[in-house]
This record gives structure tokens, sequence and C-alpha cells, in this order.
């Protein structure tokens, strides 16, 4: 019997081998039906991949603070014209600012803009690098959410609601497409530009198994958490140490039979594989100088930790890595956006063009989902305050904002969706923020309604209650 | 009107509810609508055809019998005639019931529809609505293995389903479990043998009496309520900075100590505040809903996360209480259960008046130490005269000292007196805002409470008839009050500094006619969040973006003063207008006005008022004491003793804080929060108002409709809720078996899996009232079960039939929570502190954690007991919580959770492992087996394994512990391992650092985390 659930428990784990965890995924009721015999597991009945899927893993450049679209993507050349003078109130109307009063004045665009590549893309001069893949992308420009405080808007992008608690993304997709490594979780957060508004809430499982939440590769001390053995223990030590725990687990299962025991057997073994797999992973130096090069990647240099992020995003999901979450704080432009704007780019532009040049030689970009955006936009107006000591900024602008997309299911060279002169409102192709979801999730080959999971008595999915549907313009 | 109407309709619906034709027996194959045909209904069916109105498909609904029958949508007893039947066995797509996309109907779910119809197609309430029915015992086969009625249920039902209950679980194991569940902790390898080898019958209960005495008892299950009370010692969101609030933690722990009935514990901790008299005690434990969380992100909409907290307290209140998914009702009727949108905002309307503020929790240890402190104090304030320079001469020392001191002082007297004016305070004859309630203090001050905002504005009149005039001068004193934030002024409770304010903007008119002012000056003015001037001249500057401030000066007065450009001869009325305005919400929680006539311009003084008030009189007026306080005055002011009054300053920055703790305080009648129903659960989209009720679904059973929160409270638990006591000992019986008789045990409503053991089930709710709501008598009656004694090992056929065990054919075998695992290892270790109560402790964790959180906090580990005390006194953050508690599945008390998941993952692996704090405690565990047993290596091991795993190993475990030790040792006596790096500090020998290693080992088992 010790052998069935031994073997039965890694079937489990090579089958169908979810988050850091045994077992447990939607994927799994696919699966040899192995499902009514999982003794732990939280199966949800679902039929996945609902469609075919284009994208296999997803790297989420997600840009903390709120990048100033009017800056970098959507150019205005009304708002020079206006510039120092009030909206008209039928613009501004009813609309709840953070810091400014809605009457500001309006600030004109920092930065040239020019068309790129054939499909003519508009960007500015601050994203000199982002030019040069101008034809691998697609923008939306018409992106709006209805969250203008931080934490809370990046809590909606991350899990589709405003408040903490909810699955991320990353969680939904660990959950619904199981973990592809043997060695390494499904879902991983890499952080630069200092902490993020949204929190750990932002890679929480919530309601889900625990297993599916995101691990934070950290900068400090253990990349994963406790994964170098202690002071003094060599591998064959930690080796002999798990050698002994296993035995001792193997005649305990031998004698109550409870699974569980052999699950816990298994993720010693996975364990293991993961401390000799991450000091390999961390490790650039069998990088080529090129590499390093396109990226500006440089271990030992803090200003490129998000080139270094980008950089190991591609080891990441070269290793099978589902779902890698790039955090880059530091775009809350509240003063001087033309200076915050360019000091950003300058430390991120590089990197996110080389990810996608890197990805397309590597034969990745088709099946690897790149996803690039803030949590919401920067209003056309002014922001100044003397008591705290800002000038030439923009406030939080929910209406309007750009995103960018590229690789697998992705539509590359297309500019989606328009705002008014102003850079106010959407006029074309509105996207709210559940739709970039549904389209994340349809790249993957997932129907945003179908990936469900029943908690307190319903039935929740990421994309919420109400309807919403994939951007059919950026897709391929 | 409004609620006129309502009522009427909210009768109608429950009548229709309520009013069942409830199912009589009609044999075998007549199908149970509870039990049968409600679950299928309302999972394919109710979604379009059930209680929410706004999704209704056709104008048809389902879920009430009349109304299905109204339009026509069966034939009872005739399926053939009923549409119902027609749709669901439909050839044609387009006209098949429900659509595809819903998920079709399996074909024995036809034919039980088409059963249920021919027999009458009778409704009856779902179970959970009906209040529990003492059932009669039954009597199993077992019966003489039955210790208690609860095997008398279970047994039945295992013998229905051909099983039998496994054989009584061995005594090492059963010492282990009742332990483990009652207190969280372990029991000793000697208790264990003791028990094991009393001959006593009465040994088990003994043993049970003494753990529900143990004040671990008390801490183990408060750490259990607070994952329903989302407890943390953080705010959450971005900023998710300290707050106060353990108090409340320890409340819970004394409450479940003292055996507090759970009504009685229910009513406290929802309305302490609206009982008669309520103890400070009490009031702590309304901490119990101000555990939301609370955004403190500068730009935010205070008042709309206020609505996300009151959400979530509606939420909580559902489910901690009624075992109901109410929060579903937030944005649009419930779709399964009778809850409506309106119903929804009803509770959210009981729970919604009351204000939220900070209480002091005193104690006699502080305030003795408190007492001798001031007392120091003031006896330095005597001395400082004493230290005064003496002047040049001849004389005694302290004789040309008092002469510098006098000489000082007069001069110090005079320029004071020419400067003083006076005062005289002004009462407002009315006094209004954009929303908080103002009101009228004795001493002519105004006190601001309830809700505040970004922008608030006060609008204050005064009558100038009855003031000396002319008016040249005005003055704003912002003043201390306990009932504020920090002491006050300022009501600022996020963001910006508590107690601070933000004045933009003073504008002053007399009849309509603005006033100019000449120029402005104040007492101390600093800001707090910005760089920018605190100047008193802000306010009159015309810029809502500068103001004043006295951040840092929070618990202390300051004022000030404004001299008019003309002095305002005419009688009137004075009109003042204040602005508040800043990205946070930090209006004047108390302050006053005064005028003066002067004819020069005024300066605001540097002299406490009551001082200047003095200076301002004749001299000849003075009392002694009036004197006194003068010179008190000069001492706290003259340049020459700055030195010092340092010494006395340092002292009492070290007065130790009266602790504080966050409570609900009920609003008083002229001031209730108005109440709406929320179009799409928004915020911003207020709709109809609504009055404060219970669901319309309880409403037929009420004999008197709560209207308040304290009304509620004591409704949650009285037999008019046929709710409350099921949930709860739901909630019990998953804490000792893993799983409830319902799984989901948050949601008992329709979407609910019936009942494992539904009359055991309510045997033990009614049981549970009976017994006065005691928490220790339900446990105890669990624990004694034999039931609960059962052997947890499991054949794989059983394990084939049951694997979750819901049939109870044998005994919990369950991974430890996330606490209980750290605080059995710390016991084991020898290290666990048994100190009770107190602030938050922070036991060791790499610093990584909290530096991903905003802010890069650090977290400094505490040293003393204070690293070994046990896991529920640790400091908890939401955004970063304590990573060893995360990875066994504990919460971050973002929300209420009521049942955790149990995973089984590497990371778990890995911090058992690897983790410095689980390594300290196995050299500490190895340290103290290898102190005793150095000479024998089998009495080692055995020592090692039963502090952990409390039974004695058997002769294959300890062979392989011995193995794995000598090889160690011998790795480590040759050099290739390092004793000292194993040991953690120099001078470790092999042996002894061979027997940490075996100490980890045994520390990794599966059985070491496991209730067995």
């Amino acid at each position: 019997m010790k052998q069935d659930l031994l073997n039965f428990a890694q079937r489990r784990q090579f089958l169908a081998d979810c988050g850091v965890g045994l077992g447990r995924c939607a994927l799994l009721s696919l699966l040899g039906g192995t499902a009514s015999a999982a003794p732990s597991a939280d199966i949800a009945v679902s039929h996945l991949p609902s469609f075919q899927a284009k994208a296999k893993r997803v790297i989420y450049l997600f840009m903390a603070g709120a990048p100033s679209q009017l800056e970098m993507f959507d150019y205005k050349p009304k708002l020079v014209e206006l510039e120092g003078k009030p909206l008209p109130p039928s613009v501004i109307e009813g609309q709840r600012y953070a810091f400014i009063q809605p009457d500001a004045a309006v600030l004109g665009p920092r930065f040239k803009f020019a068309r790129h590549g054939e499909s003519g893309a508009e960007l500015s001069e601050v994203l000199p690098h982002l030019a040069t893949v101008a034809d691998d992308i697609a923008i939306a420009r018409s992106v709006h959410t209805d969250k203008f405080n931080h934490s809370p808007a990046q809590l909606f992008v991350n899990t589709g609601f405003g408040i903490p608690g909810r699955p991320s993304m990353g969680s939904w997709l660990s959950y619904g497409l199981g973990n592809e490594a043997d060695d390494l979780p499904s879902f991983v957060v890499l952080m630069s530009g200092g902490s993020v508004s949204g929190g750990a809430a932002m890679w929480s499982s919530g309601f889900l198994p625990s297993s599916h939440q995101g691990v934070p590769l950290r900068s400090q001390g253990d990349p994963i958490l406790h994964i170098s053995s202690p002071p003094g223990y060599d591998t064959l030590a930690q080796r002999e140490s798990l050698d002994l725990i296993r035995q001792l687990n193997e005649q305990r299962l031998d004698v109550v039979g409870d699974p569980e025991i052999a699950t816990r057997i298994n993720a010693y073994e996975m364990a293991f594989r993961m401390q000799a797999r991450a000091p390999e992973l961390m490790d650039f130096s069998d990088e080529m100088a090129e590499s390093l090069a396109l990226y500006g990647a440089n271990p030992d240099d803090s200003k490129a930790a998000f080139a270094n992020n980008c950089l190991l995003a591609r080891r990441l999901v070269e290793r099978g890595v589902r779902f890698v979450q790039v955090y880059h704080n530091g775009w809350d432009h509240h003063s001087n956006v033309e200076g915050g704007v360019r000091n950003q780019c300058e430390l991120t532009d590089q990197a996110c063009a080389a990810l996608i040049k890197d990805l397309k030689q590597r034969g990745l970009l088709d099946d690897t989902l790149i996803v690039w955006g803030g949590e919401f936009g920067r209003t056309p107006m002014v922001e100044a305050s003397a008591a705290l000591g800002r000038s030439l900024g923009r406030d939080h602008h929910p209406q309007a904002f750009t995103m960018w997309f590229a690789g697998g299911g992705i539509r590359p060279g297309v500019t989606v969706g328009a705002t008014d002169e102003l850079g106010f409102h959407v006029v074309e192709q509105p996207i709210a923020i559940p739709d970039v979801q549904a389209t994340i999730l349809h790249c993957l080959g997932i129907d945003h309604e179908r990936l469900t999971y029943r908690y307190q008595g319903l039935d929740f999915r990421l994309t919420g209650v109400e309807e919403h549907h994939p951007v059919e313009a950026l897709l391929a | 009107m409004w609620s006129m109407n309502l009522k009427r309709q909210t009768l109608v619906l429950t009548a229709a509810i309520l009013t069942a034709f409830v199912g009589h027996v009609r044999g075998e194959e007549s199908p149970s609508f509870t039990r049968d045909v409600l679950p299928v209904l309302s999972a394919k069916c109710f979604a379009c055809h059930g209680p929410d109105e706004s999704a209704r498909e056709a104008d048809l609904r389902l879920d009430v019998r009349t109304a299905a029958l109204e339009a026509e949508a069966f034939v009872p007893g005739d399926p053939e005639q009923s549409e119902l039947i027609r749709r669901i066995f439909a050839e044609d797509a387009s006209e098949r019931m429900p659509p595809e996309e819903s998920g079709s109907l399996s074909p024995e779910q036809q034919g039980l529809l088409r059963r249920w119809i021919e027999s009458g197609a009778e409704y009856s309430t779902h179970w959970a609505f009906v209040p529990p029915q003492r059932p009669t015992l039954p009597s199993p086969q077992h019966a003489n293995r039955a210790l208690d009625e609860i095997d008398n249920f279970v047994f039945t039902r295992l013998e229905k389903e051909g099983l039998s209950p496994a054989a009584g679980a061995d005594r090492y194991t059963l010492i282990r479990r009742v332990t483990l569940d009652l207190t969280g902790l372990l029991p000793t390898p000697e208790d264990a043998d003791a028990f094991v080898s009393s001959t006593d019958p009465a040994a088990y209960d003994q043993l049970v009496d003494r753990l529900l005495d143990s004040e671990h008892y008390g801490e183990h299950w408060a750490r259990q309520w607070l994952d329903l009370a989302r407890y943390s010692d953080t705010n959450g969101y971005e900023k998710d900075r300290e707050r106060s609030i353990w108090p409340y933690r320890d409340w819970v722990i004394r409450a479940l100590n003292e055996d507090m009935p759970f009504d009685e514990f229910t009513i406290e901790q929802l309305a302490a505040d609206m009982l008669p008299d309520a103890t400070t005690d009490e009031l702590v434990a309304t901490g119990f809903h101000r555990n939301t969380m609370l955004n403190e992100e500068g730009g935010i909409d205070p008042l709309e996360y206020r609505f996300y907290a009151m959400v979530d307290r509606v939420a909580t209140t559902g489910t901690v209480w009624l075992g109901l998914s109410t929060g579903c009702a937030q944005c649009h009727s419930h779709k399964y259960d009778p809850i409506t949108h309106s119903d929804y905002y009803r509770l959210m309307a009981l729970l919604n008046n009351a204000n939220e503020v900070d209480l002091s929790v005193p104690s006699a240890e502080i305030e003795q130490q408190r007492s001798e402190q001031l007392q120091e104090i003031q006896r330095l304030e005597d001395e400082l005269p004493s230290h005064f320079p003496p002047d040049e001469g001849p004389e005694p020392e302290a004789e040309r000292r008092q002469r510098h001191y006098e000489s000082a002082f007069a001069a110090w007297l005079e320029s004071e007196q020419a400067r003083a004016v006076e005062w005289t305070t002004i009462r407002p004859v009315t006094f209004e805002s954009n929303l908080p309630r103002l009101e009228l203090l004795d001493d002519g001050s105004i006190l601001s409470t309830g809700d505040i905002t970004k922008r608030d504005v006060f609008t204050l009149t005064f009558n100038l008839d009855d003031t000396e005039r002319p008016v040249t001068a005005l003055r704003l004193e912002v003043l201390p009050d306990v009932r504020l934030p920090a002491g006050g002024p300022g009501r600022a409770y996020y963001e910006g500094r508590k107690g601070d304010f933000f004045l933009s903007d003073l504008m002053a008119s007399v009849d309509g006619e603005s006033l100019a002012f000449e120029d402005a000056s104040h007492s101390y003015g600093k800001i707090s969040i910005g760089n920018g001037s605190a100047d008193a001249a802000n306010v009159i500057d015309g810029d809502g973006s500068t103001g004043w401030s006295t951040a840092g000066q929070e618990g202390h007065a300051n004022h000030l003063v404004l001299n008019l450009s003309k002095p305002i001869t005419s009688s009137g009325t004075l009109t003042i207008e204040m602005v508040f305005e800043r990205h946070f919400a930090a209006s004047l929680g108390r302050f006053r006005f005064a005028v003066a006539n002067s004819e020069s311009n005024v300066a605001a003084a540097d002299v406490p008022l009551d001082v200047e008030a003095l200076l301002a009189q004749s001299p000849d007026s003075w009392t002694e004491g009036d004197r006194k306080r003068i010179h008190r005055a000069f001492d706290q002011l003259t340049p020459e003793l700055a030195d010092a009054r340092k010494t006395i300053d340092q002292l009492r920055e070290k007065l130790p804080a009266v602790p504080q703790t966050m409570i609900m305080q009920e609003r008083p009648a002229d001031d209730m929060r108005p109440a709406f129903r929320h179009h799409r659960g928004e915020y911003l989209n207020p709709r109809e108002p609504v009055a404060p009720g219970v669901p319309a679904v309880f409403a037929s059973s009420l004999s008197s409709d709560p209207t308040n929160r304290l009304e509620f409270a004591r409704w949650l638990v009285s037999e008019e809720n046929p709710l409350t006591a099921r949930v709860t000992v739901n909630r019990a019986w998953q804490a000792f078996f893993g799983t409830g008789f319902i799984e989901s045990s948050g949601d008992l409503g329709t979407q609910s899996e019936p009942p494992s053991h539904p009359e055991l089930l309510d045997w033990l709710a009614t049981e549970f009232v009976a017994d006065g709501w005691s928490m220790k008598r339900l446990h105890r009656l669990i624990v004694t079960s034999a039931t609960y004694r059962q052997s947890s090992h499991v054949s794989a056929e059983l394990l084939a039939r049951d694997p979750r065990n819901r049939l109870l054919a044998r005994g919990p075998r369950v991974r430890m929570r996330a606490e209980v695992v750290r605080d059995t290892m710390l016991q084991a270790s020898g290290l666990l502190s048994p100190k009770m109560f107190g602030p938050s402790v922070y036991p060791p964790q790499p610093a990584s954690v909290t530096a991903l959180a905003y802010g890069n906090p650090e977290w400094t580990p505490s040293e003393g007991e204070d690293r070994y005390r046990r896991s529920l006194y640790t400091f908890s953050k939401r955004t970063a919580p304590f990573a060893a508690y995360l990875t066994f599945d504990g919460p971050t008390g973002e929300t209420c959770v009521t049942r955790r998941d149990r995973s089984n993952t590497p990371l778990q692996s890995l911090t058992l492992l690897n983790s410095e704090m689980f390594l300290e405690m196995s050299r500490a565990l190895a340290r103290g087996a290898y102190s005793q047993f150095a000479e024998s290596p089998r009495d080692c091991a055995t020592a090692i394994f039963r502090r952990v795993l409390t039974r004695p190993p058997a002769d294959e475990e300890l062979t392989a512990l011995l193995t794995y030790q000598q090889a160690q040792s011998a790795r480590l006596s040759d050099g290739d391992l390092k004793a000292d790096d194993i040991g953690g500090e120099a001078d470790t020998s092999a042996e002894l650092a061979s027997w940490m290693m075996v100490a980890r080992g045994v520390m990794n088992l599966d059985e070491a985390i496991t209730k067995p």
C-alpha cells in the first residue's frame, strides 16, 4: 500500500504538479481521472484549457506607481495649446482626485513623439529601445480602471478586486494550469525599485489552496526563503538527513496508512531539488556577455536591478515557471513628471525591449506572453502643492492609460483604442482591467468565465461577476 | 414612508418563503425537498429564477412555491402537464432548460425533478433556516461502545453504511491528540507515561478536565477565534502601519479561559458599548469589528474605505454567526439564499451607527510607574530655580543665585505684563459643518465627532451684541481632549500623525461683510507629511494648499492670533468659516475662539493662556497660587534654565504610555448615520434609504425587530435565530476533526452540501444552548466521545471508501496549525516561554521578509523570553505576515477565515529544515537531551524522539536514528563537518553536534507536525 501511495503522490506530482504543492490544480481533472482518489484535493470541476492556447507562460512587467501615458505613449498636442488653463467643467465634473482639485491647470506633454517601425507606432523620445521592437508589440491606449489610489488599483490589476484577500492572477494560472517545473515554483515574484503599495496581497493565493501563492525571489539573503542548508551542512549531510527523514516517514506510512505522509515525503524530495536548482538559476555566469549587454544586466549594479530581473525572468520561463511577476516601482510622479519619467525609462526601457528580442531569438516569444503596464494613468492636469512641496507633476488618473502586450497570442504591431484630444477619457475601444485579465487568460487558452473556484458558497473567478471579454483587437 | 413600504414587502416575501409546505412522509421514493431537490434547483435554476429580482428571467422564480405556481411552472402531481418538466426534457436545445452554458441537468437530476412534481412538488424551508429540533437518540448496534450521545449518532450512520467504528487509539496517541486539541501544546513524556500506565478508569476524564482548566486552553482557542476576527497588529493596505489592539486579543484569551458563555461572548464583542454601565474590559471586546483594515494611503477618500470596512463587517458577521454568505448580497439580491439587496443594507444599518475611537486601557502597573515618574518630574520642577546661574559678586553662591533669579524674573514679568492682553471667550450661537457633528461644550469650546472628510468646512456664528467692542483681534485655541485620536487637538487618524489637524483657511465676516486680517501669529507650528511651512499667515493667504498645523504637539493646546485690519465696532453677527483641506482628513477636534481689544497688534503668547490671563490682570488680584503659577511659567521658559529642563523633558518622554485599544462607540441618537441601499454595491451609488433590520427570512419568527446593534447581537444568540448555535458547533467539530459536518463552515446556505450528520449537528446545537452556551462543556462532550477516541490508522479499503473521513469511521489525523507547529517545537526544545498577554513580540525570521513590504520596515527579533513566546503573541503584519506561519497556511488578517487550508509543500520542508528559528530549537532540544543522557545514545535518541513525538520509538526507528547519528558523528570527528558550525557556537563537541542533527531530523518528520 505504501508503494501505491508513494507512486500515486509522485504521479500527481509529475502529471500536474501545481504551485509549490503537490496535486490540487484544476487541470488535474482532465488527466486520468485521479481526482476522486486524491485525498486532500480541492479540485474545481472545469474543462481547461477551454480553447487553443497560444501562450504557455506569462511575464508580467508591472510598472508600480503608474507611468504617465502622456509622456510615453499617448501624444496630445492639444494639451500644449491648453497649458496653464483649467479643463472645461463638462470634462472634470464629478471626478474625484487623490491630491489635486479637478480645476487644476493643464500640463502639456514633456517629450517629443515620433512614429516607429512598419506599424508606425507613436512613442516618445524616452523609449528609444522599445521603438526598435515597435512592430512586435500591441499597444492599448484605452485601458481604464475604477480605483484612483495605488494600493486598491494595484490589487485590482493583480487580483481582480480592490481590497486584499482575493487570489492573484498568477495563483489562478498556477491553479488552472499547474506547474511545468518539478524544481521551481509555478508562480515567481521579482521586484525592483522598492516595495509596492499593494504588498504581498498581490501575489497571495487568497482562497485558493495556498500552494499556489507567488514565491518572491528575494534580492537579499536566500533568494527563496530557507533555500540554503543551515551552516555546517554540506550536500551530503543534507542528503543523509533527508534520507533519515524519508526512512522514518516511510516506516510511519506503513503503520498509519495516511496518504498525507506520502505527499510529505515527496514534498521533501522537491525541496531538495529546489535547493539544488536555485543557485544555478540565480548565477548569471553561464550567460553570454552579449546577453548581459542586451539587457544592460549587471548583477553587481543595483541600478540594473530591473534589467537583472528581466534576464532572470527569461531564465525562469526557460525552466518552466508558469507566471513571472516582475514589479518595478518608481512611477508615481506627483512632482517633476518630466525628470521622473526620464529616469525610470533609463532604468527600464532597454531591458523591456531586450526581453522581447531575447525571447524571440530563443524561439520563446511565440508561447510566452509579455504584459507591460501600471495601475492607472496620470492626469492631463498639473499637480502642485505648497504643503507637499510639489510642482510640475501629474496626479492619479483612472479614466485612461496605456498598456502594451507582446508574444504568445498577441497581434504584433497594432495600436488599439484612443482617448479624447485631452487624453482624459477613452473614446474608442474601452478596455477595463477585467478585460485585460480575460485577454491574458485567453492567450493561455482559458475562458475566463470557466476558471472558477467555489468559496463560501459562491463560484469566484478572476474577472468578477460583470460581463467582460478578451480584447479581440489585441489577439493574433 | 419608505420604511413602511419596505416592511410590507418584507412581510409578503417572508410569508411566501416560510409558509412552507412541510413535506410529509410519502414513502421511500418521494424525494426530500431540502435534501434532494433544493440543491439542484439552487445550483441549476436560481441564478436566473431565484431570489435576485434583477437577474430574474421570464419573470419566473422557482424558490417560492406560490410564485412558481402562479407562473404555472408546474402542476403538482402531474409532471406531464408541467412546463418545467417539458422544458428540462426538451429535445430542442433552444427550448431546453437550463440553457447549455449554465450546465445541463444529469438524467438523475431530471428524474428527481419529475418524481418530485409527481409526489406533489412540495416545498419546505432549507434546513438551516428552520430552528434545530432536538432529535431522538438513535440506538446503534455498537451501543456498547458508545461513550456519549455523539457516538449514538455517528455509529448509527456508520452501520447504515456497513462500516464499524475503528478501535480506540492507543493511550500515547490519545494524550497527544487531546492535549494538542485543547491546548495547542504537547504532553510531556512524563505526563504521557503517567497517563499510559494509569489504571484509573477516570484517568482520561481527569486529563480532559486538567487541560480545559489550563490557561493554555484560552491561548489555543483564542488563536482560532482571531482567524474569524481577522486580527492583526497593523492597518493593512499600502502603508500597513502598526495599530494597538492587542488588548482585544488578551480579552479573547481571558474570556475563553473563563468559559464565558458564547451568547455573552457574542454580545460583548458586537455591542458592549451599548450595555448599561459598560466597563473598560467590556468595551475592549468591541475590538472585534475594529479589526477591519484601514487604508492610510495619501489621497484616498476616507469614507469610501470606511464603507468597505462596513462591507467587511456585514460579511464577517454573516459568516461567523449566521453561516451565510451575506456578502453576496452587497451588489444585488443573493442568487441562492433568501437575502435581498435591501436586507443586506438593513443589516449594514444595524451595525453602522458607531464612532470608531481609541480607548485607554489603564493597568495598575503602568499607573504606578506613571505616578512615580510624575512625582519625580514635579520634584525636579520645584527644584528648577536652584539651577539658575548665580550672578557675579562676593556674596555666597546661594544668595547670588537667588538675586539673579529674582532680577531675571522681574524683568521677564514686566515685559510679559506689557504684552499680555485680556481675552474674552466668545460662544458660538450656531455651529455647522459639512459632515462632522459639532457640539458646544460648557467652556465655550466646540467638540467635533462623527465622520470627517478630506475637505471639512466649519461655519460658526457669534452674536456681537454680547461682546465688548471694539474687537481688534481673534484668537483660536486648539485644545486637547481624551476623546480625540492621540488626545487631539485634531482628528487626523490615518496617513498623517494621529491627532493632527490642518487649518487651510480661516475667513471672517460681520453681517456678510468680510473682515481683512493684518497679520497672524501662533504659539507653535509644524506640518506633518510634506515639507511645507506651517506659518500662521497660511490661514489668511487664500491658498488652500497652505495652512497651520501643530504636528508633534498632539495632546497639547496651542493657539493662533489674528489681528484685524480694522476693528469691529458695530454689533451684529460675526461669522467664522474654517476650511480644513489636505490629501487626508485633518479637521479640528476641539477648539475655542476668543476676542481682544488692544491698541497695538497682539502676538501669540509664549506663556500658557491661563498665565497670560493672570498677567493681563492687576498683580493686586493675584493669589499665592497665581504667583506660583507665574513663577512656574518663567521656570519653563527662561533660557537660563534650558539645560536644567532637559532632564525633565527626557523624563517626560520616558513616561510609559497607557496602552490603547480600538473600540466601537455608538453614536448619539441625534447623529444616526443615514443608511441607503447602494446600487451595485457601489459606495458612490446610494439609492433609497433603508431602515435597520434583520433579513426578511428571519422576520416572521421575531418577537421584536432588532433596530440597533445591541438588539441585533441579542437576536443572534436568541432561540429565534436558527443558525448561530449550528454554525458554532460545526466550527468546533471542524477544529477537532479537520472538517465540520458541513465542510463550508462559513456557509450553511442553500449552496452548501448537506450536513454529513444532520441529526448530530442539531443535537449538539440544542445541547450547546441548553448547556448555557458553554464552549468548554461542548469541547468536553466532543473529546470524551468514542468517536473522537478512535484510532486514526486507515486501511486501503477504508481510504478508498471514505478518503476524507466524512463518515468518521476513524479518528482525526490532521497536520497542526502553523502556530502549533512552532509552539510545540519550542516546547519540545525547552525554550517555550509561558508568559501571557501584552504587546506583540518578534521571533526571529530573515530580514528579507519585511524588506518586501512598504517602506522596508525592519524586523528586529525580540531578545530574551519574548523570542520564545507562544505564536499567538507574534506581531502580525498584514502585508508581511510572519513567514513561517504563512508557509503553514496561517492567515494574513485581511479577511475572516473560517477554515484554513492544510497544504503540504516543499516550502514547509525548507522552513523546518533550514530556518534559523527551527534550527535554534533543534540545537536546544539536543543540548537538553545530551546533557542528561550523554552516556547512553539509546536514551539520548529516545529522549529527543519522545520530546517531539510523545510515543516511544519502535526498535527500527531507534536503529535508524542511531545509525544516522553515528555516521554524522564520524564525519564531525573527521573534520568533514564542522561541529561549531552545526552547533552555532564555538566548542561544540562532535558528539553534541551529531545529536543536534538528529534533533533536526526528528523535528522534520511528518508525525512531528501532525495531530495523530
